[in-house]
């Protein structure tokens, strides 16, 4: 059997160890766009925070694909033939049996008047990290438009390497897909408290370039602000492009199964492209996060080798280290999805929410605070998943999940 | 595969074991926040309980890691963090559906049990006999034959009476 | 190319003994861990255990002698500081009498033969004046068994089907007691914790009783009053082998459940529960009192009550019950029956008599009165041996005033503790790794030889009294070369040889264990017990010779109880050991320093309450003795008596024995009653 992946990511690798666990015999390509040695864009702002060496932020070596007797290969595919059951990168043909498209996803343009120019970047992919890695050591200050998870993560990299930071967003708060309006309030206070001039409600009307190279960014019914280079960080779509006339059906991104089955035979999607099922019951929900990609890389690899496997659906997670305060958050939290709560919070694990529907099962959380406190969303996985009823009182599910630990020192 | 057991009938919260695993870990503190075994005290359920590490066949904070940073040691079967490579993006801890996986806030990285090379610190300090390190067999056969002395000792009371 | 040794040995990071295996690289210790193949602990020890590899390592360890003088200490040479101290000993005892002179044994260095050489050295010197921490923890319990059934005894843990622990919590103080109680437990043993604070073992009792701190011996005869009434009695053990057994029926009916219930603060049905379990275990039962019950002014008597309900349950000497142990053969270092030298009042003999007569031992609190006092006799030079007195003996400020006052004081430590600061000459000392050295296990019958796994170069306890013997004219007392020669000898009756110890590290019975040797002692015609009645005595012959009560009635009532002073609302405990810790040691290892880095008051939520007072706020304790900063550790309510706080002893910053009174004690052994402190406490 000829096995085809496309992507070199979470998805991609995952489904090629799932399916080699299954499999040993059959012939697997890989296509990247992006080199064959797989990096993580996870790392990147850790890696633009001086954190992390820039060499650490690929992960796996040549000898990982020999190891699980796999080819990986550069090439940007162009498009999918199922007729012929062929994958073609422009004169390069490669046939296969199974094929999953694990190719990501990548960073829109909001549409602002001069958005694309030199000294405009996402952070986004390795390429973007090549060029701000330069303006993060040599500029002192930088515009970040968008506050979402990427772009927040970006500001406080670049805040800690001390850069002058200000960060721009349309909407009146920060985070809406991460963090709860309380939890993004005391975020945005930790923001402000680490020297980073965060403007919410403000609309970016234009990005003009000065004649000496810097940017000039317009705001409605604001001074503008001047800044020697600029991150974009307004959200990613789903890479298809080279899905037309493949007979796949492309809606936000590729829906697919609970088998990551497409809805053409033999292709199958995962990652930042797919749109699957989630543990919530929705059918066909785009996460673009890393632990989604690897799950349902898993689902997919372990199904194109011939085992059914049903995938549990997705339950969205996120967690970061910024602004000296862990950020995290699982499933439901925003008080629209949401029957009830309680709040855990303590002086030591700062702010936590813990979310139930209406029959009292457990449906999320966040948290704003410390890395103890993530234990409890770590915990409530499972339980989240299995629709678990937590058989103790609200006030006591602290206790319930052991994350209460001797007060006293001995 | 030899793994770590804890009964919780048995563990008296002397913390021994965490003391010990902090020392080992960090080569310079017993405090508790470096350890990677924790101590749970809920008093008013009269339950002590330590935890640790599971080594988890599947191990979801392997696969999810971003940085490929945690992987398994080939000699002890350990799910190990380099701390090398870790991010510190705490993506592992959230992973964890058991709390075992700790972050140190000096070096910013994550930190977890990686069983001391098939030696286990917490183990040999842990002087109530709660922890073990064994054969998963060697483990089954004992909370059989505790469940076997129960059956024995119940039919002994039926034929007397 | 570094080299790799390791060696079996025994720990003595605190009293217990655990079996360590010790790794050793190019002459250094490296790391400890426990020694699997020990009969005892079975391969785990306690924090304490493994951070002596930091401890004998430490930069600041004491290697050269120091001499105090004007400008604070200056190194010399040990053969000058031992002809010093030599010379100055010889001198008081000229000046001042033969008695002017003591030894201290601490337990710094060690536990092994350093009693008996210590004991030896100050007779052969002719002086009778020896002293021990045991005056602080250990003798009164150790009178209190004696006086009723002759010996110190082993509880037989593991075969045990009932524990009951008195005021002690084995995980901080007897750490493989833990594991042996849990072996018991996985059989279907029961265990009944009493004790004023909610300890680590308390956690998995089965019965808990929080007791009102003092008040044991109220509960333990309402458990007897409960087994007479009940027949819960072994009749038969009671009529061939106790003495006093009506007088104990006759008093025991005061102690009736709501009584004690009352006076005790605590459920009266758990006395029934508690009966339950001791009628179905019986007579496989060991029981343990603490220090819980020893620092009280009732101490002797609260432990003989303890020990009263064993005997009752036919406990005595029965396998899983409380063993009457043999010790090994050995020669006798002690030289009492040549030298009593009891014309030269031994300090306290006088007023402990009962002490003295059972320990032969001097009573450091009348010690410090003594040395201020000069009477009856003045005391002026006093050799320590790991003592710190200036941390862990009762009132502090005394301990100061009185150690001040010596004309010479010696401390060999392996540190410059607290003590060591006051001292006129330090020795530096040979750690329990760095010697050769016996130990026991007295419950298993075992005997270990551990051998020198580093060598400093230190001297060790034996060289130091056979180096001042020598120099004062005693050398005849020591003639064994070193440690090796004095072992050789001290285990000649045994029937064993060094080489067999020496090739069995992990231990060798040296004595096959023996069930009931009362009765066969009765039909031998021997006297079944040690007592002077030869029977387990509820009325002791000891006591009415001394003429005090000679059943263990609760009769000295702590003070907070009989005369409450209202100024010290409060009743401040201490004593409450934390695992890693020993005492006033090992604060001075970083790793476990900074597991507890400051003491603190713990206290139960309604005080705290009062107070209003939180985890972390400072407050002013202040007693009759004296007065202390603190932070505060609040407490779940289950974990402390309301009205009680627990301070830990040995942290030098907030020193709760600068509160402790020495002058309340326990008439009996002369214990300070540690447990229960009047004070006053302060937010500030």
């Amino acid at each position: 059997m000829n096995i085809v992946i496309i992507g070199n990511s979470a998805a991609g690798l995952s489904a090629l160890q799932a399916f080699r666990k299954h499999d040993q015999e059959s012939h697997v390509t890989i296509l990247s766009k992006e080199g064959t040695i797989p990096y993580s864009r996870v790392l990147l702002p850790y890696v633009l925070r001086g954190k992390l060496s820039y060499d650490k932020m690929s992960i796996r070596t040549a000898d990982f694909f020999k190891e699980y007797n796999a080819e990986c290969i550069e090439a940007t595919v162009t498009a999918i033939d199922p007729e012929k059951k062929q994958v073609i990168c422009g004169d390069t043909v490669y046939p296969y049996d199974k094929v999953l498209i694990a190719t990501g996803s990548y960073a829109v343009d909001p549409p602002i008047e001069g958005v694309k120019q030199e000294g405009i970047y996402h952070m986004w992919t390795k390429k973007d990290v090549d060029a701000l890695a330069p303006c993060f050591d040599r500029c002192k200050r930088v515009v970040v438009i968008g506050s979402g998870f990427v772009a927040l993560q970006a500001a406080w990299a670049a805040k800690f390497r001390g850069l002058e930071v200000s960060v721009i967003e349309l909407m009146s708060r920060i985070m809406p897909n991460v963090l709860d309006v309380k939890g993004a309030e005391i975020l945005t206070q930790k923001i402000h408290d680490a020297g980073v001039a965060l403007h919410t409600d403000t609309v970016t009307e234009k990005i003009e370039k000065l004649p000496d190279g810097s940017f000039l960014v317009h705001l409605k019914d604001k001074e503008p602000i001047a800044a020697d280079f600029i991150i974009v960080g307004t959200g990613v779509r789903p890479n298809t492009q080279f899905l037309e006339n493949s007979g796949v059906i492309v809606e936000r991104g590729i829906p697919v199964d609970c088998c990551m089955q497409t809805n053409v035979s033999d292709i199958y999607a995962a990652g930042d492209v797919a749109a699957g099922p989630t543990t919530f019951g929705d059918q066909n929900m785009i996460h673009a996060l890393w632990p989604t990609a690897v799950e349902m890389g898993q689902v997919a690899g372990i199904n194109m080798a011939g085992k059914s496997f049903v995938y549990e659906g997705s339950l969205n997670m996120n967690v970061t280290q910024m602004y000296d305060v862990t950020v995290a958050s699982m499933g439901k939290f925003n008080d629209a999805d949401i029957a009830r709560f309680e709040e855990l919070s303590s002086p030591e694990n700062g702010y936590v929410k813990v979310c139930y529907d209406a029959q009292g099962h457990l449906i999320g959380g966040c948290v704003v605070g410390s890395s103890e406190a993530v234990h409890l969303l770590g915990k409530m996985r499972p339980l989240i998943r299995k629709k678990q009823r937590i058989d103790c009182p609200p006030e006591k599910i602290e206790h319930y999940m052991e994350v209460e630990t001797f007060k006293s020192q001995m | 595969m030899k793994v770590i057991t804890m009964d919780p009938k048995k563990c008296v919260g002397c913390r021994n074991c965490e003391m010990a695993c902090a020392f080992a870990s960090s080569a310079k503190s017993c405090e508790r926040e470096y350890s990677n075994i924790k101590v749970y005290h809920h008093i008013e359920d009269k339950l002590v309980m330590p935890v640790t590490c599971f080594h988890c066949e599947q191990a979801w904070c392997m696969q999810v890691c971003p940085a490929n940073a945690i992987s398994r040691d080939p000699e002890t079967d350990a799910v190990c963090i380099d701390q090398s490579r870790c991010a510190g993006c705490k993506m592992c801890i959230l992973a964890c559906p058991y709390g075992n996986i700790h972050f140190d806030t000096e070096k910013l990285v994550s930190h977890k049990c990686n069983l001391c090379e098939g030696e286990p610190s917490c183990v040999t300090h842990c002087i109530a006999g709660a922890l073990q390190y064994e054969e998963i067999e060697t483990y089954v056969d004992r909370k059989r034959s505790r469940v076997d002395t129960i059956i024995g000792t119940r039919v002994k009371h039926a034929e007397q009476e | 190319m570094s080299e790799l040794k390791t060696y079996k040995s025994i720990c003595r990071m605190c009293g217990e003994g655990c079996g360590i295996e010790v790794r050793v690289r190019d002459g250094k210790v490296e790391k400890i861990v426990g020694n699997k193949e020990d009969p005892v602990n079975c391969g785990r020890i306690c924090i304490k255990g493994s951070s002596a590899a930091t401890w004998v390592n430490l930069e600041n360890r004491l290697t050269k002698p120091l001499k105090k003088t004007e400008n604070g200490f200056v190194e010399i040479e040990l053969e000058q500081a031992m002809d010093e101290i030599a010379e100055k000993l010889l001198a008081i005892q000229k000046k001042y009498g033969d008695n002017a002179i003591g030894v201290w044994k601490g337990e710094g260095i060690g536990f092994a033969q350093n009693e008996e050489l210590a004991r030896r050295f100050i007779h052969a010197v002719g002086s009778p004046n020896y002293f021990s921490n045991d005056t602080q923890c250990y003798a009164g319990r150790y009178t209190a068994f004696n006086l009723v059934y002759g010996c110190w005894p082993q509880a037989d843990l593991r075969n045990s089907k009932l524990v009951i622990l008195w005021g002690t919590n084995p995980p901080a103080a007897h750490s493989y007691w833990t594991q042996q109680i849990n072996d018991a437990r996985d059989k279907g043993a029961k265990l009944v914790v009493i004790d004023t604070k909610y300890t680590e073992i308390a956690r998995q009792a089965d019965i808990y009783v929080n007791v009102k701190p003092g008040c044991d011996g109220v509960l333990a005869w309402g458990v007897i009053r409960e087994m007479l009434e009940r027949g819960v009695v072994d009749y038969d053990f009671v009529e061939k082998f106790t003495l006093g057994f009506d007088e104990l029926k006759a008093y025991a009916q005061t102690f009736t459940k709501d009584y004690v219930a009352q006076y005790c603060e605590i459920d009266g049905e758990v006395i029934s529960q508690i009966v339950d379990l001791l009628d179905a275990a019986r007579p496989h039962i060991t029981s343990w009192p603490g220090t819980g019950l020893e620092h009280q002014q009732d101490g002797v008597n609260s432990v003989r009550a303890t020990t009263y309900v064993d005997v009752l349950a036919g406990a005595i000497d029965q396998k899983g019950g409380m063993l009457v142990t043999q010790g090994m053969k050995i020669n006798n270092l002690e030289i009492y029956d040549e030298k009593p030298l009891l014309d030269l009042k031994p300090i306290g003999a006088d007023t402990h008599p009962v002490l003295y007569h059972m320990r032969k031992e001097c009573h450091t609190l009348e010690l410090m009165d003594q040395i201020l006092s000069e009477k009856p006799y003045p005391f002026k030079g006093l050799v320590m041996s790991a003592a710190n007195p200036a941390l862990t003996n009762a009132n502090t400020g005394k301990v100061l005033e009185a150690l001040s006052k010596l004309e010479l004081l010696v401390v060999k430590d392996l540190f410059l503790t607290e003590t060591a600061e006051l001292a006129d000459y330090v020795l530096p000392a040979a750690s329990y790794l760095e010697r050769e050295e016996l130990h026991y296990n007295a419950a298993g019958h075992y005997v270990f030889l551990s051998t020198k796994t580093s060598d400093k170069g230190l001297q060790t306890e034996y060289e130091l009294f056979k180096g001042l013997a020598d120099r004062m004219g005693a050398g005849s007392y020591f003639p064994w070369k070193n440690d090796h020669e004095l072992n050789e000898w001290l285990i000649e009756p045994s029937g064993l040889t060094m080489e067999q110890l020496q090739n069995n590290p992990s231990g060798v019975r040296h004595t096959e264990i023996e069930y009931k040797k009362h009765e066969r002692k009765l039909a031998a015609g021997e006297k079944p017990f040690n007592t002077p009645s030869g029977k387990v005595e509820f009325t002791s012959e000891i006591l009415k010779q001394y003429g005090y009560e000679p059943l263990g009635k609760f009769t000295y009532v702590p003070d907070y109880i009989a005369k409450p002073d209202a100024a010290y609302p409060y009743l401040m405990m201490t004593g409450a050991r934390k695992p890693m810790f020993f005492h006033g040691r090992y604060r001075n290892i970083e790793q476990l320093r900074k597991a507890v880095p400051h003491g603190q008051i713990e206290m139960h939520p309604t005080d705290a309450a009062k107070l209003n007072v939180v985890t972390g706020d400072r407050v002013r304790v202040t007693s009759r003795k004296g007065s202390i900063e603190i932070d505060v550790l609040v407490m779940n309510e289950k974990e402390i008596h309301p009205g009680s706080v627990q301070i830990t002893h040995g942290f030098k910053h907030e020193n709760v024995n600068l509160l402790t009174d020495d002058d309340v004690r326990d008439p009996i052994s002369g214990f300070p009653a540690l447990k229960s402190v009047m004070v006053n406490i302060e937010k500030i």
